[in-house]
């Protein structure tokens, strides 16, 4: 798993810079960008293995448009989203996984913030081993 | 926003009103049947059970127009209903005065009766239009009086009530009209002038706490920003702090690890305690709850294994009786659950090792009642009125319990009330306490 790479997506440095570590940790090679242009962008520079999402950046539409818009290609499709959040918790939303539904959110998996180091690693290991 | 109230009293008076007019058509027909036939009055019968009819067709048109107008909410509506209250007296006034010209005239007994009309339009409506109405009153009469002085129209004695007619005596006639007049003008100057009081004060009162609520909404809008801000930077550092702990960058001697575990346990406290305030300031601004149907059993049980874990690491027997009819209601199944998990977890954070906390729930017609039995430390007397306050935290259960928020109750009853039902408590302390709530099956109902 070592080789693998990991694009994380947050606007908020520290989070991604610590997560950068965890992750550089267990020898995964992370990528960071702080909005979802410049993620988009290193999403098809980097061509990561897998990517986490913060749900809430400049909008808190932003995660959400940027997760449909990697699914809703054909060729990064099978790229597993990991999503970090605090808006499940809180609001209630029940996220539906299909197409269309305004609450449509492709994705493979849901973190709450702040993350458990361990919880992480084994999150981030599972939707690896899946794809 | 909210009528008004002097318009609301306005809406609820008018049905009063009519309510009374029944009230006073039945009456007028007991009256006229017992002075004509019982006590052999000589009244004309027939006129008066004709008013009692024109009464009782007027008093249903009233209430056609009446509930036209109340339906849509609008300052229009109020205009008419006022129109409708006002024109209702004068008629009032006016077949007052017939009724009063067929059973005696100025003689009647009856004629106190002009009284209540006044009393009532000076509630209801503004000064000018009441003295308006007493004017209207005092003519009326003056008119009859007139005319049946002058023989213009017949004048019934009451004979077998009075000894004799007063109508051809000028200087009593007089008199009376005199008393009459100054009574109703001194009873609407009396009433207007204590209802206008009170309803300045009511609109004082009715300002003060629309002014308050903004203020209160700014409040939970200031909180919510800061917390949401707080919230922000607390994830950060238990994000970074997580890579310490985590020894990712390197290990940690004891005493290290030491500081840096409590720097994380007290973040932890403080980043649940903004997430409860937060839940429950964005709660509060928002107005609407989004209801769906959804199984009742199946929440609680879904609560129940949330709350497993906690109970077991305590030895505390968790039992669940739901009732066979208990299931489907229309609320918000996430918040439902919420309060469930907050009240076990509750009972379970008060009761000792190897206590027993039970939950039931018993279908009670348009509602079901749960319960939360716990053997815990139980809650003083004095403090049972104040555990659902925010940030209220009682002394003891400061003592078992060092990190709760104080916020968990208070969330828990903004929930339930939103879903329009209500929870409280019951306990003995040392014994254990009983958190009791009631759902409607269905928003309106319970």
């Amino acid at each position: 798993m070592g080789s693998m790479k990991i694009l994380i997506v947050d606007d908020d440095t520290d989070i991604t810079d610590s997560l950068k570590a965890i992750l550089e940790d267990q020898r995964f090679s992370v990528a960071t960008a702080a909005d979802r242009a410049e993620g988009m962008e290193k999403f098809k520079t980097e061509s990561p293995d897998l990517v986490i999402l913060d749900v809430m950046m400049a909008t808190w539409r932003d995660g959400f448009e940027m997760a449909r818009e990697i699914k809703s290609d054909p060729e990064s499709r099978e790229v597993p989203i990991l999503m970090l959040t605090g808006v499940k918790d809180k609001s209630g939303i029940d996220f539906k996984s299909t197409a269309g539904d305004p609450t449509w959110l492709p994705v493979d998996g849901f973190l709450d913030k702040p993350v458990d180091a361990e919880v992480l690693i084994a999150e981030v290991e599972k939707l690896l081993a899946r794809a | 926003m909210e009528p008004l109230p002097q318009n609301a009293r306005l809406v609820r008076r008018a049905y009063w009103l009519i309510r009374i007019r029944w009230i006073a058509i039945t009456g007028v027909i007991l009256a006229t049947f017992v002075a004509s036939r019982i006590l052999h009055i000589s009244v004309n019968q027939i006129a008066l059970y004709c008013v009692a009819a024109v009464l009782t067709v007027y008093n249903s048109v009233f209430l056609i127009l009446l509930n036209r107008a109340v339906k849509p909410n609008g300052e229009r509506v109020f205009s008419a209903v006022h129109r409708i209250v006002s024109v209702q007296i004068s008629l009032d006034l006016i077949l007052l005065t017939v009724l009063v010209h067929f059973s005696g005239g100025v003689e009647n007994p009856f004629m106190v009766y002009f009284v209540f009309h006044m009393v009532i339009a000076s509630i209801l409506l503004p000064a000018w239009e009441s003295y308006l109405q007493a004017t209207l009153a005092v003519c009326l009469v003056v008119f009859l009086v007139l005319l049946e002085h002058h023989g213009v129209i017949h004048h019934y004695c009451l004979e077998g009530l009075l000894p004799k007619c007063i109508i051809g005596d000028k200087r009593l006639i007089a008199v009376m009209v005199s008393v009459f007049t100054t009574t109703l003008f001194m009873i609407v100057y009396m009433t207007s002038s204590i209802s206008v009081q009170l309803r300045n004060q009511e609109e004082a009162y009715w300002q003060a706490n629309i002014q308050l609520k903004q203020k209160d909404k700014v409040k939970d809008e200031y909180v919510s920003r800061v917390t949401h801000d707080i919230k922000g930077h607390l994830a950060a550092i238990q994000s970074c702090l997580e890579v310490v702990i985590n020894r990712t960058l390197g290990p940690l001697n004891e005493r290290q690890s030491d500081f840096v575990g409590r720097a994380q346990h007290r973040t932890k406290i403080l980043a649940t305690f903004v997430r409860t305030l937060l839940r429950l300031t964005q709660m509060r601004l928002s107005d609407k709850l989004e209801v769906h149907e959804f199984s009742l059993k199946e929440a609680i049980a879904d609560a129940v294994s949330s709350a497993e874990a906690r109970a077991q690491s305590k030895s505390i027997v968790l039992t669940t009786a739901i009732g066979p009819s208990v299931d489907r209601i229309v609320g918000n199944k996430f918040s439902i659950e919420e309060v469930i998990v907050n009240i076990l977890l509750n009972a379970i954070k008060y009761t000792p090792e190897k206590g027993a906390v039970e939950i039931s729930a018993v279908d009670k017609g348009d509602c079901v009642q749960i319960e939360v039995k716990d053997t815990g430390i139980g809650i003083p007397a004095d403090e049972i009125p104040r555990v659902f306050d925010e940030f209220f935290r009682g002394a003891k259960a400061r003592k078992t319990e060092r990190d709760g928020t104080g916020l968990g109750l208070s969330i828990a009853k903004q929930i339930v009330e939103r879903h329009n039902g209500r929870i409280w408590v019951e306990s003995t302390q040392g014994k254990g306490s009983t958190f009791k709530l009631t759902l409607p099956k269905t928003p309106r109902h319970c």
